[in-house]
């Protein structure tokens, strides 16, 4: 089954959607953006909850616009669940199904059995994502959309039944949207990622192609990547490509940019930190700072370091034992070290 | 330590004037002010003598006419309502607001204006009128314009209570049913109007009592067959006050069993 969107428009009073080209196989599409900028406007012109001013949605080559939500085979998971309050879990699941040895099936798959009897507002929300998962599925649906369902739920809950749908996607062979605001979620869930700013698609690619070569500044800084640098390309030789960022000049293999003026991209997992001693700034894209702030953010330290004197600072996540080792604090002086495949430059536009 | 003077709070007391129990004293006086006249209804004629005048041909004409009167003008309000009550709910605007504007006007009109403002349409002397005494179905003095009156002024709680009970379900609740594959109808059935339902059933509760008490509008279009309300004016105005007690305490009881149904089996609007 193959979703195909195309020139799909919504005008509202404050936002405009589209136009949205997008194309879905089976596989899953982690649709990614800030609250506000249109991607549950995508989910509802895809349900058919909302109508488009112009463009088409395509499902196995059948028209939807125009459908009633019930005529389409979209499946949908709501935020919360939107669980029907007055049936138990059993009839909440057996109301959607079109057979009733699926019920069973999925029941046992998202490891309802338990719950049947009871009554939605008496589940967790964990509990109540898992159900309505089920319910949607139970109606055998051509495509699956999902509105941040893990969203709600507290940190470890939200990691196992992101574990979970993980396989669970794995085993379905229907394209499935999925729209969350963090990226986390996004890399971990999707085959591609779809970045959505004020009703656009910004970039859409594999987690690590949007991760690791963003086409813009909003993508790299919504992505994580917070070291961005106003840069000049002075060189290019066959397999590098000399920018350079202030006064400093780094060499990278990113692939030669159709303009001279870019924006260098730097995420800050591949910043090197090394001890000040040895070396000096000899070696390429070695340079020299002090740590001016630094913050422990659990898994690895952020740390803020300014190039010497230098308009130049970079952020670098630096893994604790690291951390440790170099003993650093503010004021401390590092040697950063950013390899040669971490730059990214992204054209500059006029 | 804990020595030391008293606390200031009871200084304060001392020369406060205290505003709590000026409160509560107020208060109370209007409860009262509700209660002992029921109470004296109930007191001011022996039981007995109540029953026995219940059998009055009068008084047994005029409850089965309200009751009958009253629950077709319920039903029909729920009917025509329930419709517009969910599309009220569902929609925004000034349209909207314009609507709503005009429902709840029955409500705030004085209910004789009410009688004179249906007479001008199916009054004796209006076209329509004249239309349905000629077919032999007069909308005026009939058990018709008995209905026609208590749902003029009584649907408006049909209406305004089951918006508000529609309101308070979620749409993604509608949007969920539809995209399970299950139509408009389905969903109204299976979701919203049981969701609703509670609230719904208050804007019934209230629109039966409200009918079933409905006196100036009912005296303007239809004297004839007499209503509840309008058996208590003539015995009132006929034989005196004692004569009016024993409809007066059968309408007392019909509000007593529609709180009772509004406190329990309903979502009390007012709650």
């Amino acid at each position: 089954m193959t979703l195909e969107l195309s020139r799909l428009c919504k005008a509202y009073a404050q936002f405009d959607f589209g136009p949205v080209d997008l194309t879905v196989d089976d596989d899953v599409l982690a649709v990614l953006g800030p609250s506000g900028s249109g991607k549950t406007t995508l989910l509802s012109l895809i349900a058919g909850i909302t109508g488009p001013d112009s463009g088409s949605i395509r499902l196995g080559g059948r028209e939807l616009v125009g459908f009633p939500p019930e005529d389409r085979h979209v499946g949908v998971v709501f935020q919360e669940g939107a669980l029907f309050p007055h049936m138990t879990v059993r009839e909440n699941i057996g109301y959607a199904a079109t057979a009733g040895e699926r019920v069973d099936e999925l029941v046992t798959l998202l490891e309802l059995n338990g719950l049947l009897d009871r009554t939605p507002p008496t589940l967790s929300g964990g509990e109540q994502q898992r159900v309505a998962l089920a319910r949607t599925l139970a109606t055998d649906p051509d495509v699956l959309l999902l509105d941040e369902p893990l969203s709600s739920l507290d940190a470890p809950i939200r990691k196992r039944l992101r574990d979970e749908l993980h396989g669970l996607f794995e085993s379905l062979d229907i394209p499935v949207l999925y729209v969350t605001h963090d990226q986390r979620t996004a890399t971990a869930l999707g085959d591609r990622i779809a970045i959505v700013r004020d009703g656009a698609l910004e970039q859409v690619g594999t987690p690590s192609t949007v991760l690791t070569r963003p086409t813009n500044r909003f993508v790299a800084r919504f992505t994580g990547t917070e070291n961005l640098f106003d840069g000049t390309v002075t060189d290019r030789t066959a397999d590098e490509t000399i920018v350079r960022f202030g006064d400093r000049r780094f060499r990278t293999t990113a692939s030669d940019p159709s303009t001279s003026a870019v924006t260098g991209c730097i995420h800050p997992s591949r910043v090197e930190v090394e001890a000040p001693d040895g070396g000096g700034d000899r070696t390429p894209n070695t340079v020299t700072g002090t740590v001016t702030r630094w913050l422990n953010e659990g898994s690895a330290y952020r740390v803020e370091i300014e190039v010497d004197a230098e308009s130049l600072a970079l952020t670098a996540n630096v893994r604790p034992p690291t951390f440790e080792r170099l003993e650093l604090e503010t004021g401390s002086e590092v040697r950063v070290r950013v390899p040669r495949e971490s730059i990214h430059l992204i054209p500059e536009r006029e | 330590m804990a020595t030391g003077r008293p606390s200031n709070r009871s200084g304060t007391a001392a020369f406060g004037f205290d505003w709590l129990t000026v409160a509560l004293v107020l208060g109370g006086v209007l409860l009262l002010y509700y209660v002992v006249p029921m109470v004296s209804l109930f007191l001011s004629v022996p039981v007995g003598d109540v029953l026995a005048r219940m059998s009055d041909p009068a008084v047994v004409d005029s409850a089965t006419t309200s009751l009958l009167s009253a629950s077709i003008s319920t039903v029909v309000a729920a009917l025509f309502g329930l419709p517009l009550a969910y599309w009220l709910a569902r929609t925004d605007g000034a349209v909207t607001k314009g609507v709503l504007a005009i429902v709840v006007l029955p409500l705030v009109l004085p209910p004789t204006v009410g009688g004179i403002v249906l007479l001008t349409v199916i009054g004796p002397g209006s076209p329509l009128g004249e239309a349905a005494i000629a077919a032999g179905f007069p909308l005026t003095r009939s058990l018709a314009g008995v209905i026609l009156a208590q749902t003029f002024v009584a649907s408006p709680f049909v209406v305004v209570t089951a918006k508000a009970a529609f309101e308070s379900v979620d749409r993604t609740l509608e949007y969920a049913s539809r995209s399970l594959g299950k139509s408009r109808l389905t969903t109204a059935r299976n979701v919203t109007l049981p969701l609703a339902g509670p609230g719904i059933l208050a804007g019934v509760t209230l629109a039966f009592a409200r009918a079933i008490g409905e006196f100036g509008a009912t005296m303007m279009v239809a004297y004839y067959p007499r209503t509840m309300p309008v058996q208590i004016w003539v015995a009132f105005i006929e034989l005196g006050l004692d004569n009016a007690y024993p409809v007066a305490i059968l309408l007392v009881l019909i509000a007593a069993a529609a709180l009772l149904i509004l406190n329990t089996v309903a979502s009390n609007p007012w709650e």
